[in-house]
């Protein structure tokens, strides 16, 4: 088969997968949009500002007829400038995100990019530009970002543990970060440094399977990551347990002390729950940021 | 050591394998369970963190046990333990083994059977010759390998007598032309008879003799009788061991014919008694039901008691014709008739007519001439149903015209007017006495007092037939009862009155016996004197085991001999008939008494007891396999695999469901025949033409489906063997010269489905080259299946028929193959013509046949893809011939789900019209 051929089917398999996404994205967005916020922020630029009397240099269609027809002055009617927000995503698409416990919950993966998707298509209907971090996908306007940002999300790696994408940041930008940061947190670290070097704030949300919040195992066990990369056994699982929980709250309270260092926000999320709780939480993060 | 020393081992040195046990215990606590292999992401925060030293996680104890006991089991299973393992020596020589073989050991029969299956294996074994010599039917002694008796065992059957003096010797006889010493094994009943020690001294001169007997006591039943107005039921046994219970079952037809239990009734023998006996009182019409009475759960001959017109009580009507209530009683015509049948009969009163509805067994007229038309045609009916009509005759008959010029139905002669008196004062001559009765005659055998005297009587007119009807007659010549049968039944005359006014004959004895032979009476006692110079013909037999048999082959028994002989080979208990006359006689009779053998303390005899020698091998590996399917539940409950209850449960319940699976399969058909609308098709055998077919309703169905309020399921092919056709409106039949003809059986089903509103499409598939009617071999093949099916008179679908016009008009009706002639039922000649339409009434106004050979199914044929199968005609016009088919399908199917209301519709101006609209 000619890599033309397999290039073609893998996207329409790509493509078949993207529409779910995107609906179920927009559903989420739509539950959103109709709370008390998001009205409030009319279309860009369509807001009056103010009437200014024409100077030279003014074209003519620039005259607002209605105004200077009550007078002798011609006037310019002025809109509000207003100036969109960049808004740059990083989820993290490593292997140890393709996971669930169970077949009725879903993937840490899907949660992450439903979640990631739905929050962009709020703040590209707000009129704001949304984009990847790195040089991919610099952030745009409009309804099209959104495809091409469902298209982005639609890979999968195959390593694990991706590490945050922080190049190409855009100074005072915002940016999202949606991981289950169980790899190396110097990693985090660094990114969110450089980032609030630049003067970017924004949120990093942790997606968690529910078992890996509780640690239900018991007897021997050999542990892998779904990369395959780590490998763990043990005689007792049941014994781990209280000392898995205790690094799993020590390595919070360290993202906790990253985000307070670099005034970004620290998010949770265990995939057993409802997505729109998330949304919500990190809608409202992103609009309180912005104040 | 007791509970060890019953059971013995066939390989005890594997008994070894159980010093592995302990190695066993080290390795499996040394090893400790598999892990669990398990995805997990946040294994990063488990790494370096270190296992608890202090606790390993081994095996737990208790699992090591159940897999240790697992393989103990299969060791000492393996080593073939037997539980009370037999310690026979066996012998050598040949050897006799002697059956009893009489009814007693019927019950036991199979466990004999066993017995000496396993003897006779022994003996082969060992190489030993054997002669079985059955003592109820002893034969030359002939010794053969054990293995040839073995192959016959299943031949050897209980007779159902016992062995008798004469067989006993017989056997002796046969056993002195024997020269050599053998061993014998008796296989006994229990029961002890005449000549048994002779017998048991003559084999032990000759080798060990052995012994086997079940030890019970023998129950017999005795012939009910009936006294007290119940049924005395009495049973014997040969010991009288202990208490012992047992069920009397009455067994015998129900009105449906089907021999099932009428009434059960239980009897106790007391510790020290032999004879038990209880009453059982059953409504008459039950009692006569009765076939025979049986001891439950004893299948012998022995304890089968049949039952006869003893226990039968016969419903008789008296009816005189000279009603005499103010009269003396002993001149009452009926007074000596009752006196006979009293004892034993039921007697109705009433009137003819009255009670001809109770359908007697015998009616008697005594001296009654004046029968109305509709009471003489009531009683002929009655009689050619087996009634028998006896009349008496007396002054009145002998005045009367009865009879006179043509023969009466309901007199056997023609009689003579006047009558006749001897011996009176006017007359000449002595009073007639009776002459001997010819042994034509059913009286024949009976003796005849001098003192009978007869006085007057009715004369027969002399006809050809009257010496054949003549059953008594007086000593000069003259008839004295005449008989004649009509129908199932006989009328009886006798041609003097009933009463002593005519003849002493009433008075004597013989008029009791002569009722009896006659069965007017029955349920006396039948005694030798009786049945003296009858004949009785076996009807039924009864074999060992108490099963009844035909027996028609049987020569005839004479009276005197069935009621006492011994019962043997040439007399074998059964029912015996003589003219309408049952006698029963069975193995028990009321004086037989069973003893049990005895056996001297120097014979060696074996009873079944309950240690038999039982294998343990099977048990042990079977408790193996199941600790080890434990083990299984227990390792992965461990290993924390079984935490998921979803994937367990349905394994579990798929072990313990697996026979359901099967149970489902009968119904389906009917189940998915039924739960939609279905057409259907059958299925001829040729898969071609069953694919076309299944595929052209495919799409027809579909077509219906997008285009009608119609919405048929898949539809399905019908073997119509085998398969129920109610469920299906339509069935199209496409007609190959292979497909074999249906058989009868079907051709019933199908007669049955046209009737009741089924439609079949016959389509020959060959109008292309054959005419309707024509001699090509599909038509052919149509003519052969159609033949044995009710196909009312058919005709060219008219112009007008409702078929042209259920959904679509249409004006023909092609298929694959446009050919004009499709036929479906004629309308009747002299049908209304409406507005030129007429109507038919048949089947809901639906014909029951569409013939044709337009090859409808491959013109709708669809593959499952939706494509057209088969090419129809030429382009566009081949295409529009597709179209028309399909809608002469639409047509056919709503002609045959809306019946007449299409055709109704047709009518609907007339209708209109004639409400005067």
């Amino acid at each position: 088969m000619t890599p033309a051929l397999t290039l073609r089917e893998r996207s329409e398999a790509e493509a078949a997968r993207l529409p779910p996404l995107l609906a179920r994205a927009e559903q989420l967005a739509g539950t959103v949009l109709l709370g008390d916020h998001g009205r409030r922020r009319a279309g860009l630029g369509d807001d009056f500002w103010q009437y200014r009397p024409a100077q030279l240099g003014d074209s003519k269609r620039m005259i607002d007829h209605r105004r200077s027809a009550r007078g002798d002055q011609q006037f310019v009617r002025e809109r509000e400038w207003q100036i969109a927000q960049s808004v740059m995503f990083w989820i993290d698409q490593g292997a140890s995100m393709q996971f669930a416990s169970d077949k009725d919950i879903p993937t840490k993966i899907d949660r992450a990019r439903l979640l990631g998707l739905s929050t962009a298509i709020l703040l590209a209907r707000a009129g704001e530009r949304v984009g990847l971090t790195g040089t991919t996908l610099p952030p745009r306007r409009g309804n099209a970002q959104v495809i091409r940002l469902a298209e982005a999300w639609s890979v999968d790696h195959q390593t694990d543990y991706a590490p945050p994408e922080h190049k190409a940041l855009i100074p005072h930008a915002r940016a999202v970060f949606i991981s289950d940061f169980l790899g190396d947190l110097t990693e985090v670290e660094t990114a969110l440094t450089k980032a609030a070097d630049r003067g970017i704030r924004g949120v990093i949300m942790q997606v968690l399977d529910p078992s890996e919040e509780a640690f239900p195992f018991q007897g021997r066990t050999v542990f892998e990551s779904v990369g395959g990369t780590l490998r763990h056994e043990t005689l007792k699982a049941g014994d781990l347990r209280t000392r898995y929980l205790d690094r799993l709250a020590e390595r919070r309270d360290h993202l906790q002390r990253i985000c307070n260092a670099t005034g970004w926000m620290f998010g949770r999320h265990d995939t057993g729950h409802s997505a729109q709780t998330a949304l919500v939480w990190l809608y409202q993060a992103l609009e309180r940021g912005a104040r | 050591m007791n509970l060890l020393s019953g059971i013995a081992f066939t390989t005890p040195w594997l008994l070894l394998g159980l010093v592995l046990l302990p190695i066993l215990w080290f390795i499996l606590r040394a090893v400790p369970p598999t892990p669990t292999l398990r995805r997990f992401p946040a294994v990063s925060l488990l790494l370096g963190l270190k296992d608890d030293e202090s606790i390993s996680d081994r095996t737990p104890w208790w699992l090591l046990a159940l897999r240790l006991l697992a393989l103990a089991a299969v060791i000492i299973g393996l080593a073939g333990p037997v539980l009370n393992p037999s310690r026979d020596q066996a012998g050598s020589g040949p050897l006799v083994v002697v059956l009893d073989a009489s009814w007693a050991g019927a019950t036991h029969w199979p466990t004999s059977t066993r017995q000496l299956d396993a003897e006779l294996t022994k003996a082969g074994r060992m190489g030993r010759t054997v002669a079985v010599l059955q003592l109820t039917d002893p034969q030359p002694l002939v010794f053969q390998s054990a293995e040839a008796w073995r192959s016959r065992l299943p031949g050897l059957t209980p007779m159902p007598w016992a062995p008798s003096p004469d067989q006993v010797q017989t056997a002796l006889a046969d056993m002195q032309t024997i020269p050599d010493s053998f061993d014998t094994l008796w296989f006994s009943d229990s029961l002890s008879f005449e000549w048994q020690s002779d017998l048991l001294s003559a084999f032990e001169t000759r080798g060990t003799v052995k012994v086997f007997e079940s030890g019970q006591p023998v129950i017999g039943i005795k012939p009910a009788t009936f006294e007290d107005s119940a049924m005395q039921i009495s049973a014997h046994r040969s010991a009288a061991a202990s208490d012992q219970n047992i069920t009397i079952l009455a067994q015998g037809r129900d009105p449906a014919g089907t021999q099932r239990t009428l009434a059960s009734v239980d009897l106790s023998f007391s510790a020290t008694e032999t004879d038990a006996q209880t009453a059982l009182s059953l409504p008459t019409e039950l009692r006569a039901r009765i076939t025979h009475f049986e001891i439950q759960g004893q299948a012998s001959a022995g304890a089968t008691a049949l039952t006869d017109d003893s226990l039968r009580r016969r419903e008789i009507a008296l009816i005189a014709g000279r009603e005499n209530r103010e009269g003396l009683e002993l001149l009452s015509p009926l007074h000596y008739l009752t006196k006979v049948v009293t004892p034993s009969a039921d007697i109705i009163e009433g009137s003819l007519l009255e009670v001809l509805p109770a359908n007697p067994d015998v009616i008697a007229l005594a001296d009654v001439t004046n029968l109305t038309a509709l009471e003489t045609a009531e009683t002929i009916a009655w009689v050619e149903n087996g009634g028998l009509l006896l009349r008496f005759a007396g002054p009145r008959t002998a005045n009367s015209d009865l009879g006179r010029k043509t023969e009466d139905p309901l007199l056997p002669v023609r009689l003579r007017g006047g009558g006749r008196s001897v011996g009176g004062a006017m007359s000449w001559g002595e009073p007639k006495s009776l002459a001997p009765f010819p042994d034509t005659s059913p009286f024949y055998g009976l003796t005849i007092p001098d003192d009978v005297r007869v006085t007057t009587q009715v004369l027969a007119q002399p006809d050809p037939n009257l010496a054949d009807r003549v059953i008594a007659s007086l000593s000069d010549g003259t008839p004295l009862v005449t008989r004649k049968s009509l129908g199932l039944g006989q009328v009886v005359l006798f041609h003097i009155t009933s009463d002593a006014e005519s003849s002493t004959l009433p008075l004597s004895g013989l008029f009791v016996e002569m009722m009896e032979r006659l069965t007017v009476s029955s349920g006396t006692k039948s005694t030798p004197a009786s049945v003296e110079g009858t004949v009785w013909s076996p009807t039924q037999v009864m074999d060992g085991f108490g099963t009844l048999m035909n027996a028609d082959t049987l020569p005839g028994i004479d009276g005197p001999e069935l009621l006492s002989g011994r019962i043997g080979p040439n007399l074998r208990p059964g029912l015996y008939g003589n003219e309408k006359r049952v006698l029963a006689r069975n193995v028990m009779t009321t004086d037989t008494i069973l003893e049990q053998a005895r056996w001297p303390a120097t014979i060696q005899v074996q009873r079944p007891s309950a240690q038999q020698e039982q294998p343990l091998g099977g048990a042990l590996l079977s408790l193996s396999l199941i600790l080890l399917c434990l083990d299984v539940i227990a390792s992965l409950l461990l290993s924390g695999r079984l935490r998921n209850a979803r994937v367990v449960a349905p394994v579990i319940a798929l072990l313990l469901f697996t026979p359901h699976l099967k149970a489902q399969d009968a119904s389906d058909f009917a189940l998915e025949a039924a739960h939609e609308l279905v057409l259907a098709h059958v299925l001829t055998g040729d898969q071609t033409v069953d694919e076309i077919a299944l595929a052209g309703l495919r799409g027809l169905s579909d077509t219906l489906y997008f285009r009608t309020s119609i919405e048929p399921a898949a539809p399905i092919g019908v073997d119509i063997e085998r398969d129920e056709l109610a469920f299906f409106p339509l069935l199209y039949w496409p007609v190959t010269p292979s497909q074999p003809a249906p058989s009868e059986a079907a051709n019933a089903k199908l007669n049955a489905y046209l009737r009741s509103g089924g439609m079949i499409l016959f389509d020959t598939q060959d109008a292309h080259y054959a005419r309707f009617g024509g001699t090509s071999p599909n038509g052919q093949k149509l003519r052969q299946l159609a033949a044995p099916l009710n196909i009312p008179p058919l005709e060219p679908v008219p112009k007008d028929h409702v078929l042209t016009r259920t959904f679509y008009l249409l004006q023909d009706f092609p298929g694959r193959h446009i050919s004009p002639d499709v036929w479906v039922e004629a309308a009747p000649a002299d049908v209304e013509q409406i507005e030129g339409m007429p109507f038919r009434n048949l089947n809901d106004g639906v014909t029951p046949v569409v013939i044709g050979g337009n090859d409808w199914a491959g013109a709708w044929a669809v593959a499952r893809n939706g494509t057209d199968m088969l090419p129809v005609g030429r382009g566009y016009a081949g295409e529009r011939q597709r179209e028309l088919a399909h809608r002469f399908g639409v047509n056919l199917i709503m002609h045959v789900l809306t019946g007449n209301y299409k055709s109704d519709q047709v009518h609907v101006p007339a209708l209109l019209d004639r409400l005067g609209q």
